[in-house]
């Protein structure tokens, strides 16, 4: 039977009605098309389908949607102002050069926001760590650690 | 990912899990962080007809901890409250390591101890401290609560001591005696943050100069998460030296009964079971304050960490 | 007012702003109206015949729309190498027999993904099992049956190269190496699973989305399946999550969801599982090669023997080009003044194997690298300085089928030795910590034309307009790499305008021009960077007659396109801005626009290649001695890729191959047993994370290379080969253990030191 829930999506309210078994990432890719979160393996493995979920990073193929009821979700989607008005993390991954096919960067970036609000001067080594749930396959990781050392310098000097 | 139907209740109070729980006749299953759930669901390793959602029942989120009775874990905590807990960094030095050595930042803000605990796997990062430290499950049945040493919890792969209608509600950690040190090891199997090969929770109390009681618990090298007894008689009593450890950690290593994998063979797993022990007894002793004659520090990603 | 170059600069790639956003589309990102989902059913043995298929449940299904088998297709073979159609020996859906686990025997379209995938469990398929080949010798052995009833032996692709005089060589050799390599499967792992979707119209012409390095070759191979003209087929790549060489064929579900949207007159989605990728995705080919080389006692090579066997798995895939490459690169990077090579395809019951970066350079030089490393131990020859005796020089010809032109090689060595300190770091390094060196060459495209297109090989329109705005239409595919951004790098410099004045529409087979064979071999910089220049010659030939015009400018003066002006050499004050030229160019042709189309194919150049790349790579390791894991410390890397266009974009390019490199020496291999993947998730097909990661020193050198697009040659393949080599040789170094398979696990280490546990160790000097 259908649940009726509540989650607020990038300040956006939504209401949807959804059958228990699906996934926090299909109901934000179908049913509120917010396809900047990406399904790379379904499993919980690669961190490609990451949002913040209450402030936390969680992996949404493995949240199931009805039990996120109530819950403030940010995605990709959320992280810039505007067009003009990127976040420092994607101003960062982008001068960067931290993106490459693109497939990991919603996650990467959500996990990056994750870290930095945790801790905002993270060491490399601590970088890295807040980077394990996350794979990618094309740039090594280098330019990502580099774009979130950078993002977090930024951040740091203008606080908000 | 395509799941199976079920249907989904999150009620506010145990008494209604309980009484959920109990209703489906073994088909509904307790839900909290569904990292290790879902994925079985998904390729029908596991099948419930309900999931009872535990997240919503605010005793199950709480960590208490009282100096008198020690750390007390709700079964909906997500493992990355407890690295947040300052009691629990405080107190169970031990406790933090194997968490934070366990999967990725996203599961560990998804999934609970608990759910470690219950998935049975033997390989679960945070059981063997857990064990070592003589942890107690409080586990809840229409039949009331019983409380079971975590130890005689495991009975085999996936196979635990919970009767389908029971559910794990507390995990109760001893508070920490005094003069003992902890530590946890693990060596994951292939990459940095990979599922452990071997790991290890052990504890050394120290009784004057000598190592007192010791508790060695190895896991993924049995059905079950196994304790080296003889391993652990041979240090009572004993002054830690390098040599004593190595004959400890081999000692422990024979008393494993891994199986080969995708992740490791048996002979493998065994041989790292002599060095996990060895080096977090290393870190052990430290803790409680003992030295140890002639031994080299303690590894780094692969060793026991301080 | 002086421009910024667009050339040898760090432009952020022209398509970060919309990944960095969540606005970038793949495929699977894409829906329309009335859209269904498709699923495939695919077989659980590796090898068996079909008796029957009943589907009557899977229809009965509510909200299934259609199941089909290969009784509904046309009954048309595909395959990439079009060149030799007896090598086209896939169907989109099995025919009569299934010869691996995972090959598509049915597909379902249906109302959600749910119900498809309930329905494929409905579909009844009655199979007799026939007897399974596993491994080549199996495969290859008499009286083997026979996995293609075409092909006897089960040996589907021979090449065979000799040059020089081999006996002579190994006669006169003091020292010779015979050994064995066993290469393993891995995976592309690429991050974005396959999808595809398909639209028909009214005539049954069909728009086909999908995640594909090259449209080209699935507009072709899908026309001629459906039985439609090529040009009824529109191919579109959306933004692609990673290839890698995994998506450079027609594969089965681009057909089922073409033909599906045909028969239902409804859109039709298939997205793979990650489960499918591993399992039945194409992998690399693991292979086993014998290397026979001989030198002089002062390390100087003689001849080379290689015969290597390719297990290709079910279908020949791209495992042609494997067979050739291997042999080809096996005679590249030294001098060999003799060889021999021999290269065998063969059919066995794993999952098919097809290009994957470096395609058969991995393997090629994992040997090649392994034997020169050996050798370098027992002829007491620094690793370093016996490859820099035997390196390859600009001009050297591999008689029969390559010259090389430019060719840094020697100075990579020199680059990689001096960054990493290399004769200190060899002779000091403490127990337990190792230092080697791996090196490479890859090809820059490709000249052979295995795919039989009848355009040229790429090509390029270029749209000047009268507001200054251009626009560039090439079927060229960005798959991650990064080549929109190089390409509109290259015709905004040779137009002399800025990145924003141009804008690219590429990879959509109805609008590009005709032809390009996609992303593969390294080759889009280089050709479809040619193409783009073919056509702003002749865009600008038709600017400098207006502007001589105006100016009646003397004949002995020349003409530039720069800063957005179109001026006299030397004369800045005779100058029209770019837009006002092109209106008076359209002006004098009574409103036609200026349009100019450019193109690229390789002629005389050999069989290989235009040109290659080439580099050096020394890895650092520290070994754990009690439980024989191997961590690297670092990479220093060197690469020659002639002239890098965008310096981040390359950097990025070779850290991902250090990566990719890195994952095959240590944590990557597809576990196999009788034809099944046991390892199909990232749970357990482990590809380095951020912490396996070790910090990466990466250099450019070397020139311009003449015949390349503002002097640029490959980076995005080549440095994927050295990094397993290096890291093996600075794991002999640590620990005195040679791996001659792959990947190197802790537990082989482990033994090797249990019965060495001092290797090595006086081979150094106290620090």
């Amino acid at each position: 039977m259908p649940h009726v829930i509540r989650l607020q999506v990038n300040g956006d309210r939504y209401e949807v009605a959804i059958e228990p078994w699906r996934t926090l990432n299909e109901v934000l890719r179908e049913d509120l098309g917010l396809t900047g979160t990406k399904h790379g393996c379904g499993q919980g493995d690669c961190g490609a389908c990451t949002v913040l979920l209450d402030g936390r990073s969680v992996l949404s193929c493995l949240t199931l949607a009805v039990s996120a009821d109530g819950g403030d979700v940010r995605t990709v989607e959320g992280l810039a102002q505007g067009r003009e008005r990127l976040h420092p993390i994607q101003e960062a991954f982008i001068a960067g050069g931290a993106i490459q096919c693109g497939y990991c960067t919603p996650g990467m970036e959500i996990s990056a926001l994750h870290l930095l609000r945790r801790r905002p001067r993270p060491t490399e080594a601590e970088i890295r760590a807040g980077l394990a749930g996350n794979l990618c396959r094309c740039t090594g990781y280098a330019k990502i650690v580099a774009a979130i050392q950078a993002a977090s310098a930024r951040m740091s000097d203008e606080p908000g | 990912m395509s799941l199976p139907h079920f249907e989904y209740f999150a009620p506010r109070t145990i008494e209604e899990a309980v009484a959920l729980l109990a209703g489906a006749g073994g088909r509904a299953r307790p839900f909290a962080g569904g990292t290790d759930l879902l994925p079985r669901l998904q390729s029908g390793l596991v099948r419930a007809e309900t999931l009872v959602d535990l997240k919503r029942i605010p005793e199950l989120c709480a960590i208490g901890f009282d100096p008198a009775s020690g750390l007390t874990i709700g079964a909906a905590v997500r493992l990355a409250d407890l690295l947040d807990s300052p009691d629990v960094q405080r107190r169970y030095p031990a406790m933090t390591d194997a968490v934070s050595q366990t999967a990725t930042v996203q599961i560990r803000n998804m999934g609970t101890i608990a759910g470690n605990v219950c998935n049975g796997s033997p390989c679960a990062d945070s059981v063997p401290v857990l064990i070592a430290r003589l942890a107690h499950l409080a586990l809840m049945s229409p039949r009331g609560e019983r409380l079971l040493p975590i130890g005689d919890f495991f009975k085999g792969p996936g196979e635990t001591a919970l009767e389908p209608d029971e559910l794990l509600v507390r995990i109760h950690v001893p508070p920490p005696p005094p003069y003992t040190g902890f530590a946890f090891a693990k060596l994951p199997a292939r990459t940095a943050s990979d599922i452990s090969a071997v790991n290890v929770g052990v504890m050394v109390a120290r009784q004057g100069g000598v190592c007192g009681e010791a508790r060695i618990v190895l896991g993924a090298v049995g059905p079950v998460p196994l304790r080296a007894h003889q391993a652990e008689l041979r240090l009572a009593g004993a002054t830690l030296g390098a040599r004593l450890l190595e004959e400890v950690g081999r000692l422990a290593a024979s008393e494993t009964r891994p199986i080969d994998d995708l992740r490791a063979s048996a002979a493998y797993r065994r041989d790292m079971a002599a060095v996990l022990v060895r080096r977090a007894l290393v870190v052990a002793a430290t803790r409680a304050g003992l030295a140890v004659a002639d031994a080299a520090p303690a590894g780094d990603a692969t060793g026991a960490s301080e | 007012m002086s421009q910024k170059p667009c050339i040898g600069v760090n432009v952020p790639r022209v398509d970060a702003w919309d990944k960095a956003t969540g606005t970038a589309q793949y495929t699977d990102d894409l829906s329309l109206p009335g859209m269904l989902h498709g699923a495939l059913k695919r077989s659980p043995l590796p090898h068996a015949r079909i008796r029957a298929i009943d589907t009557s449940r899977a229809r009965a299904l509510p909200g299934v729309k259609a199941v089909i088998t290969s009784a509904d297709l046309p009954r048309v073979r595909y395959g990439n190498w079009r060149f030799s159609p007896n090598t086209q020996d896939e169907y989109a859906l099995a025919v009569d027999k299934v010869r691996f686990v995972g090959d598509p025997v049915a597909a379902v379209a249906a109302v959600d993904r749910d119900t498809a995938i309930e329905a494929l469990d409905l579909i009844q398929v009655d199979f007799e099992e026939l007897p399974g080949l596993f491994d080549l010798d199996a495969a290859m052995a008499e009286g083997a049956p026979r996995i293609h009833e075409e092909t006897a032996g089960n040996v589907s692709v021979t090449r065979e190269i000799d040059y020089g005089d081999l006996a002579a060589g190994f006669a006169r050799a003091d020292y010779v190496r015979d050994d064995v390599y066993l290469m393993p499967p891995v995976s592309h792992a690429y991050l974005e699973p396959c999808s595809s979707l398909a639209q028909a119209d009214s005539l049954g012409r069909i728009t086909l989305w999908t995640s594909t390095q090259t449209p080209y070759i699935v507009q072709c191979l899908l026309a001629s399946v459906l039985g439609l003209r090529e040009n009824e087929v529109r191919v579109i790549k959306p933004y692609v999550g990673g290839g890698f060489g995994g998506k450079m064929e027609l594969r089965s579900w681009d057909v089922c969801a073409a033909f599906l949207a045909r028969l239902l007159g409804k859109p039709v989605k298939f997205t793979q599982t990650r489960d499918e990728e591993i399992c039945a995705g194409r992998r690399r080919h693991p292979m086993r090669l014998r290397s026979r080389v001989g030198f002089t006692k002062d390390g100087l090579l003689l001849a080379k023997e290689l015969i290597v066997h390719l297990d290709g798995g079910a279908y020949n895939s791209m495992g042609p080009t494997a067979t050739f490459l291997v042999g080809n690169l096996g005679a590249m990077l030294y001098r060999y003044p003799a060889y021999r090579y021999r290269g065998f395809h063969v059919y066995t019951n794993n999952p098919p194997a097809g290009a994957m970066r470096g395609f058969g350079a991995p393997q090629a030089f994992f040997v090649a690298e392994g034997q020169m490393n050996e050798a370098s131990a027992d002829l007491g020859i620094d690793p370093i300085d016996i490859r820099l005796k035997n390196a390859m020089h600009p001009g050297d010809k591999i008689r029969g089928f390559a010259t090389i032109g430019s060719c840094a090689f020697t100075e990579c060595l020199e680059r990689v030795a001096e960054m990493s300190e290399w004769r200190r770091q060899r002779r000091e390094m403490r127990p337990g910590r190792g230092i080697g060196v791996g090196c490479y060459s890859f090809v820059t495209g490709g000249n052979f034309n295995w795919f039989d297109t009848k355009y040229p090989f790429s090509a390029a329109e270029v749209r000047a307009y009268a507001d200054g705005a251009v626009h560039l239409l090439t079927m060229a595919a960005d798959i991650g790499q990064g080549s929109d951004t190089v390409l509109q790098q290259i015709l905004a410099e040779d137009l002399g305008l800025r990145l924003a004045d141009v804008t690219l529409y590429a990879a959509d087979t109805s609008l590009s021009p005709k032809g390009d064979l996609g992303t593969w071999a390294s080759r889009v910089t280089f050709m479809v960077g040619n193409a783009i220049l073919d056509a702003t010659r002749q865009i600008k030939e038709e600017l400098f007659k207006v502007v001589a015009l105006k100016f009646d400018t003397n004949v002995v003066h020349s003409f530039e396109c720069k800063d957005g002006m179109v001026r006299v050499k030397g004369r800045p004050e005779k100058a029209v801005p770019f837009g006002e030229a092109v209106a008076m160019v359209q002006s004098l042709r009574r409103g036609e626009p200026l349009i100019a189309r450019g193109s690229y194919t390789p002629r005389d150049m050999g069989l290989v290649a235009p040109t290659y790349s080439f580099g050096a790579q020394v890895a650092e390791v520290e070994v754990d001695r009690d439980t024989g894991r191997v961590r690297v410390t670092r990479i220093h890397t060197a690469h020659d890729c002639g002239r890098p266009l965008n310096p981040q974009a390359v950097e990025g390019q070779v850290e991902g191959c250090v990566q990719m490199g890195l994952g095959y020496a240590l944590t990557e291999e597809l576990v196999m047993r009788q034809g099944r993947t046991l390892n199909a998730s990232f749970l357990d097909y482990k590809i380095p994370g951020a912490l396996d990661m070790p910090g990466i020193d990466s250099v450019c050198v070397g020139g311009p290379e003449p015949k390349g697009p503002f002097g640029a040659k490959e980076s995005g393949e080549g440095p994927v080969s050295p990094t397993a080599p290096a890291i093996a040789e600075a794991v002999w170094h640590a620990t005195g253990y040679r791996a001659r398979r792959l990947p190197i696990t802790a537990e082989q280490v482990l033994r090797h030191l249990e019965t060495n546990p001092t290797a090595n160790d006086d081979r150094r000097v106290k620090p």
